[in-house]
């Protein structure tokens, strides 16, 4: 699924992403490029990944359900077409290419675990993660302001 | 002694009575700010309160059941957001329904555990992003001499309580890196409502196997909780410190 964000709006949101990244990581902010791969050139851990998340959710007032870059990733595709125990499949490794378009497309081989994943996400994969959270919170607004008018139930749909 | 605990945010659970009551009075007269969370008894909550801010401490009451995962979510972003911390977990909330095997209800079996390892996670799960953003922090959970020694009829709790003590030994691997320890500590017979009933049943019975000859006392157990919370145990993660007056279960 092609990623519909574009470069100003992660422009917008990355010197915040970079401050807060860097904020987890306890380096220097200078450090976290944009596209610097979080494990291999930051020293990432699983853990700091649930740091990184909670503390982006205080900064921009969003919520960022945990697992939430995977399901982007692999959006409207069933679960049994995305991976097969626990090992991405061919189509599921198109749509993390896809979906990691920050990353260099070689970097995907097969065969590829799904707990593997989070060692490609760089600062811009999370800049993308909020842009799209910032929507959502941006939707939810809208849709209860239309409600109100309308007097309509605000519902999830 | 400065056991460091003053200023410090503590969350308590089950703190209107019994253990979770003398930890909030014992935290709370050190100077801590304690948010103690309760399920239902809204007088034994209010009156602990008012007693303590009458005495001129920082004490505040959320109610949230710790099997409601939202509910604790929420209980505990309240106390972050008023404190800017929390520095302090005691997961005390417990229940018992003991009773032999085959005569458990169903819901004697799901609610103790529910509560008595759900609502660890429930709330830990809440309260540990907040520590690890700060790389800072003490998680202490009650446990109970069930959950390493057989008991008749507690094949629930000491279920519960067996879980407890892995869940504390997993979690101080997990958090150690963040500089946050996981402790736990293990009761024997103490004197508050949950033991009242075999207090009543066998009472001398059951001082015959404890090696000080008494039941302990819930400030025994606040005791040991506040040295776990303290600086004096900044290098202690992982452990399950007994306070039982030498216990031996049959």
């Amino acid at each position: 699924m092609p990623v519909d964000i574009t470069k100003d709006e992660i422009m917008a949101v990355y010197p915040k992403v970079a401050q807060t990244i860097a904020d987890a990581l306890g380096c220097d902010v200078e450090q976290v490029a944009l596209n610097v791969p979080l494990v291999e050139g930051l020293d990432a851990e699983s853990i700091d990944f649930l740091d990184i998340v909670f503390r982006l959710e205080r900064a921009f007032k969003v919520k960022i359900p945990r697992g939430q870059i995977v399901e982007d990733a692999r959006g409207d595709l069933p679960e049994a077409e995305f991976e097969q125990k626990g090992y991405l499949t061919e189509v599921g490794l198109q749509r993390l290419r896809d979906y990691l378009s920050e990353v260099q497309a070689d970097r995907f081989r097969s065969p590829m675990k799904v707990a593997d994943i989070p060692k490609f996400f760089t600062p811009e994969t999370f800049c993308k993660v909020v842009v799209r959270a910032m929507r959502a919170v941006q939707g939810d607004d809208s849709r209860g302001r239309a409600s109100e008018g309308t007097g309509a139930p605000n519902t999830d749909g | 002694m400065d056991s460091g605990l003053a200023g410090k945010a503590v969350i308590v659970t089950g703190g209107s009575r019994g253990i979770g009551r003398a930890v909030v009075e014992l935290f709370s007269a050190e100077g801590a700010d304690v948010t103690f969370l309760f399920r239902e008894n809204t007088a034994a909550a209010a009156e602990g309160v008012a007693a303590g801010r009458a005495a001129g401490r920082q004490i505040t009451a959320e109610q949230v059941d710790v099997r409601d995962p939202q509910g604790c979510a929420a209980a505990v972003e309240r106390v972050a957001d008023r404190c800017g911390r929390i520095d302090v977990l005691v997961n005390n909330a417990g229940m018992v329904r003991d009773n032999l095997l085959g005569l458990l209800e169903d819901d004697d079996v799901q609610a103790v555990l529910d509560t008595n390892i759900g609502g660890v996670f429930n709330v830990t799960r809440a309260v540990a992003p907040h520590m690890i953003a700060r790389r800072a922090g003490k998680i202490i959970n009650v446990s109970s001499v069930a959950g390493e020694k057989g008991g008749r009829g507690q094949t629930n709790y000491a279920a519960s309580k067996g879980a407890v003590n892995a869940f504390t030994r997993a979690l101080a691997v997990e958090l150690a890196p963040r500089r946050i320890t996981v402790n736990a500590v293990a009761p024997g017979v103490i004197e508050t409502d949950m033991s009242q009933a075999i207090r009543d049943r066998a009472a001398e019975e059951v001082k015959s196997r404890i090696l000080l000859r008494r039941f302990g006392t819930p400030i025994d157990v606040a005791y040991a909780i506040w040295f776990l919370a303290s600086r004096y145990a900044d290098y202690i993660t992982g452990e399950v410190l007994h306070v039982d007056g030498g216990f031996k279960m049959e």
